[in-house]
């Protein structure tokens, strides 16, 4: 941010005054303001190592200022380097000039696990191979700017850069607007249209985001970017490869795919020709490829230029391929596979990064300085093993930009990420990027893996910019062929959010009666043994309290608490949530941004609520519960209110429907099947009515009174009553009916048929017959087998629904003999 | 010589597969000394679709892919192919010594030598070792002609390992043939790799087969029937040649080369995946070589 003379550079002045007077105070809550947007976006950065956790992603508020003068290096830097490595990529999967004619020692491609052989030849129509391209540049002490690694596999920030730029432009609106920053639209637009015209001939090309899955590091990314360009976000398992065609699993049949946005990496992608294993692949993919039947983007392959060794023969590769030396520039580096530059290396370890020239387990880039030196001398001995697999380069120290340090403004390097992707017959790089900033000083290591801070960039533009929208007529048209179009994976995960949200609802619901009577009124005996065994029956944590436990049932405590917030144990409410949650997790892409909020509160209800019952039950009133139910009923609301009504939300609403029927079916057994002593007859009603949320509508119908019958024709009859049993089954058929299939020639479809026979049954039921004991074992037992089989009906409608729609099949299995696929 | 070579491999399954996808390197590649008459891939089920293409070490790879529903697959190579003698009159012992060789691979202004280091490095089955470079170093002696060293350790091999069909699977590390001295050809052809490796020379894996009838009154050669693999030897200047240590002798006019690779992963006869098939599965191989001019 300072010139030569050591003043702060011109075009920073409008940012700091404006800075200045807004004063920290309001800063402060702007920063909070950001945090709570990525908060509600769900947007999070994970950590490979922990599966558990997922961390925020961070956003200073101080953007990076770039002006006309500094954008233009970093621009036409990053041009010729995507050029240069664009003709790499084609020579080394076809002629190899670069290996016969000396320009590139062998063992630097050659040893390098991603060059993939088997990519040899498979091209790309069109100049271009490397289609989207990403480099970190530093800005050095002395303002030259320097590429410290090239990012060509599947460069991931894009989307992180754009989600920073929409923070930004909401919490400073005003600064943002007057600051004439040039907008990333169009580099986004760009990659629409190059995907596109990748397309193999089709006029309405079909592109999916490929993800290697929600446990990715930058899984928020991929289904930003997804939701961002309007693609179907997809895993290996969604795609499938038939008649020389990559299809799609979708919920009416397979759909084509022409072009595939990857965000995994290439040796994942086809167990027949790369790694055999792998259960990310799509069997056959490269194949496809390989006849242009498909075309992905970046080329399966294109990680072999992700070798930091390769960096220190660029000069000499621009002065073969362009006749010219590189102005692009890499910081200083060298190849332990070079003689020379291992005796270097090994000297002068203690100014060095060393990187391992590939990743390989127990390899990872360390820094000299940071060294003991018994730890160099490992780092020595590492080298002299195997001296082709490390790289070093030597440690440039980035000029600082302001950055915001919880009440003041602090120096702070910086390194920005920047990106390129083709457009028409060059490219066209994102005017801005994904800066990150060091955690102090001195910081070496600055990357989102070491947890490093990011921050939006702007280049000033010297007068203001015309408005482009990211929809241009073309791309409005190929919109449209991707209508409704949602792998059937994003269906089942939806209808087990539906299914578990529901499952923790009714057990909070009947759980929050079971507090209230505790600690209120004392219960009847009877009331008080049979809400408990409820609990165990409504949860299925067997035996809880069927078990005949005395001392369990005159302290149920414990055994509450767990049911509640052992998420290790299936059928608790934390287990629904976390289910749940997770299964959000995976269609993020399918959900809204609201959606996304109220998945934030649960995740906070969760940890909340385990909080408040570590101190005990007593001291830990039944309001504990309320604000999960709070946001359970918000989040039942919003699919109602704010979804479309596609497969994805018929699928939602029948898992919810199935459950609730269920539930309901099982509260009514263990509660109202059973005779109980006349005196008790009236507090285990109006608990069961008071925990399915009966009790009011109960109440104004009979003024009090005790009505059996009539309690049932709310519970099993009444359509009007949205928890009433017969409202669940004709919702779950109203489902059924809107998927494809329903009804055929042939007749109705099975689960069409399950659902009718216990609607039928239902129907066919006699109120005061149910309500009237039978037999000598003290239970109402039509009521119960009416239930029971009704639970057996609605089961069996969720397993054929799920193994008609739904691909359960089996990972991909190699063939006997192929397993000698070992890494190097 | 004419041969006609029928190569069949059969899986069975526990239970149904409903896909397959597998990738072949059976049918023969052209080389110097072979001439491919006649080559075609027969698949059961018939419903399998296949396509060709050349691979990137030049050898012919079909992709087999099966979309309905079977239980037992069938992957038939039929080859006709006409083999001339190779190169008359190669004087082992005359040629590039050890120290040229070794200098010539440092330089690069050979484009075959360029290409050929890469079969310097590591492999994903051969890996170079201290122990594999001292096995081999009593053959190595500065002055010797490269290819008389290497004929020699091929001997030594012949000389100190046993051939045991029961000892061998795919996948057996090197570690385990060295310290067993047992093995089949894929062992002896990764063994000598891996010394020539660990000693900074370019070596590659070969596949193909060997034919069957021995000349009269000589012991029958060991691989036959069945599909065999030596190795290949770069030496600057020379080019490639082939060796055979399991049978202690250069490849010649019996040996029939279907591919090369780094090492058998590259070369696979026939390897893929499969959706479905249960638990079980179970593999059968024929190989028939038959000599056509007697």
């Amino acid at each position: 941010m300072y010139g030569e003379d050591g003043n702060v550079r011109e075009h920073w002045n409008y940012l700091l005054d404006s800075l200045q007077s807004l004063g920290p105070e309001a800063i402060r809550d702007r920063h909070k303001k950001a945090q709570r947007i990525l908060r509600d976006d769900g947007a999070t950065y994970n950590d490979y190592s922990d599966a558990a956790s997922s961390k925020r992603w961070e956003l200073d508020p101080i953007p990076l200022l770039l002006d006309s003068d500094e954008w233009s290096q970093i621009e036409s830097a990053l041009l010729q380097r995507a050029d240069l490595l664009n003709l790499v990529l084609k020579d080394i999967y076809g002629p190899r000039d670069l290996i016969k004619y000396g320009v590139l020692p062998p063992e630097v491609l050659f040893s390098h696990p991603g060059f993939l052989r088997a990519c040899h030849g498979v091209t790309l129509p069109g100049d271009h191979q490397l289609i989207t391209y990403a480099a970190d540049i530093i800005q050095t002490k002395d303002g030259d700017m320097r590429v410290i690694c090239d990012r060509t596999q599947a460069p991931s920030g894009a989307g992180y850069s754009l989600e920073n730029r929409m923070v930004m432009s909401r919490v400073f609106p005003s600064l943002y607007r007057d600051s004439h920053v040039h907008r990333l639209a169009p580099f986004f637009q760009s990659l629409r249209r190059t995907l596109s015209h990748l397309s193999p001939g089709n006029e309405l090309p079909r592109v999916v985001v490929l993800t290697p899955g929600s446990r990715n590091e930058t899984y928020f990314e991929h289904a930003y970017l997804a939701t961002y360009l309007g693609y179907p976000l997809v895993q290996g398992q969604d795609l499938t490869v038939r008649d020389g065609y990559v299809w799609m699993k979708a919920l009416n049949g397979l759909q084509r795919v022409d072009v595939i946005l990857r965000r995994q990496d290439d040796y994942f992608c086809d167990p027949v020709e790369l790694k055999g294993d792998s259960q990310l692949g799509v069997p056959g993919l490269l194949d496809v490829a390989r006849s242009g039947n498909v075309a992905i983007a970046n080329p399966l392959g294109s990680g072999a230029l992700e070798n930091p060794a390769l960096m220190k023969y660029l000069p000499k590769i621009s002065e073969h391929f362009f006749g010219h030396e590189l102005r692009a520039k890499s910081v200083d580096c060298w190849w332990c596979g070079d003689t020379d530059d291992r005796d270097y290396v090994l000297k002068n370890i203690d100014k060095l990064v060393i990187k391992p020239t590939f990743r390989h387990p127990g390899l990872r880039t360390v820094f000299g300085p940071e060294l003991t030196p018994d730890e160099r001398d490992i780092v020595r001995k590492k080298i002299n093993d195997n001296p082709a697999r490390f790289t070093a380069q030597v440690i440039e120290v980035s000029s600082s930009a302001p950055a915001w340090d919880r009440q003041q403004l602090v120096p702070r390097p910086t390194v920005l990420r920047s990106f390129a992707v083709v457009s028409d017959s060059s490219y066209l790089v994102l005017p801005g990027g994904l800066t990150r900033v060091g955690g102090d000083e001195a910081s070496l290591d600055i990357s989102s893996r070491a947890g490093a801070v990011s921050k939006d960039t702007w280049v000033i533009a010297s007068e203001p910019e015309r408005i482009v929208s990211l929809w241009d007529d073309k791309v409005a048209t190929d919109r449209l062929a991707q209508r409704a179009d949602m792998p059937s994976r994003v269906m089942e995960n939806l209808f087990w959010v539906g299914r578990h949200a529901e499952r923790a609802e009714g057990a909070l619901r009947l759980l929050r009666t079971v507090f209230i009577q505790l600690n209120g009124v004392r219960l009847p005996q009877q009331t008080h043994l049979m809400l408990l065994r409820a609990v165990t029956h409504l949860t299925a944590t067997y035996p809880g309290f069927t078990a005949n436990d005395q001392a369990l049932m005159s302290d149920p405590e414990q055994e509450l608490r767990s049911v509640i917030i052992d998420g290790q144990r299936p059928g608790s409410v934390a287990s629904s949530l976390l289910a749940m949650l997770t299964s959000a997790e995976q269609v993020k892409e399918a959900l809204s941004v609201d959606t996304q909020r109220i998945i934030n509160d649960l995740r906070d209800n969760l940890s909340e609520m385990e909080e408040a019952l570590d101190s005990g039950l007593t001291s830990a009133p039944e309001e504990a519960l309320d604000p999960t139910v709070t946001s359970l009923l918000a989040f039942a609301g919003l699919a109602e209110e704010s979804m479309v009504r596609e497969f994805g939300w018929h699928f939602m609403q029948l898992g919810r429907r199935l459950e609730r029927a269920l539930q309901l079916a099982s509260i009514m057994r263990a509660m109202l099947v059973p005779l109980v002593p006349e005196s008790e007859e009236g507090s285990i009603l109006e608990s069961t009515l008071l925990s399915v949320e009966t009790l009011n509508i109960y109440r104004r119908r009979y003024y009090g009174q005790m009505n059996l019958v009539g309690a049932f024709e709310l519970l099993l009859m009444d359509r009007n009553n949205p928890r009433s049993l017969i409202f669940q089954l004709e919702r779950v058929r109203k489902h059924l009916d809107a998927l494809p299939g329903a009804e055929t020639t042939t007749g109705l479809s099975r689960e069409c048929q399950l659902i009718l026979e216990a609607t039928t049954n239902l129907q066919l039921a006699n109120l005061q017959e149910l309500a009237t004991p039978e037999g000598d074992e003290g239970i109402r037992s039509r009521l119960d087998q009416l239930l029971s089989r009704t639970q057996r009906l609605v089961t069996e409608t969720g397993i054929v629904t799920s193994d008609r729609f739904f691909d359960h099949t089996k990972g991909p299995q190699l063939l006997i003999n192929s397993n000698w696929d070992h890494e190097l | 010589m004419k041969y006609q070579v029928r190569h069949m491999t059969r899986y069975c399954y526990s239970a149904p597969v409903t896909q397959a996808h597998s990738m072949a390197h059976l049918l023969p590649r052209e080389t110097a000394t072979q001439n491919c008459l006649k080559s075609e891939l027969l698949v059961k089920p018939y419903s399998a679709t296949s396509s060709r293409h050349t691979d990137y070490f030049g050898n012919n790879v079909c992709h087999v892919t099966v979309q309905s529903t079977h239980r037992e697959m069938e992957v038939t190579a039929l080859t006709t192919i006409e083999k001339s003698p190779p190169e008359q009159n190669l004087n082992l012992e005359i040629g590039n010594s050890i120290r040229n060789a070794k200098q010539q691979l440092g330089q690069a202004n050979s484009i075959d030598t360029m290409l050929a280091r890469e079969f310097v490095l590591d492999s994903p089955m051969v890996k170079a070792s201290l122990a594999l470079a001292d096995y081999a170093a009593p053959c190595f002696s500065e002055d010797r002609p490269l290819l008389s060293a290497v004929r020699a350790l091929t001997r030594k091999i012949f000389d100190e390992f046993t051939f045991d069909p029961k000892f061998s699977s795919i996948a057996t590390p090197l570690d385990d043939v060295m310290k067993h001295r047992r093995g089949v050809c894929q062992d002896f052809a990764h063994l000598t790799i891996g010394c020539l490796r660990a000693l900074g020379f370019p070596a590659r894996y070969v596949s193909g087969y060997l034919e069957t009838l021995p000349p009269e009154g000589q012991e029958k050669l060991v691989g036959a029937d069945a599909s065999h693999a030596w190795l290949a030897v770069y030496s600057p200047g020379e080019g490639w040649v082939d060796f055979d240590p399991t049978n202690d002798q250069l490849a010649g006019e019996q040996h029939i080369t279907t591919a090369w690779g780094r090492d058998y992963s590259d070369v696979a006869p026939l390897k893929g995946i499969v959706f479905g098939g249960g638990d079980s599965q179970s593999m059968e191989v024929e190989v028939d070589v038959t000599c056509l001019d007697s």
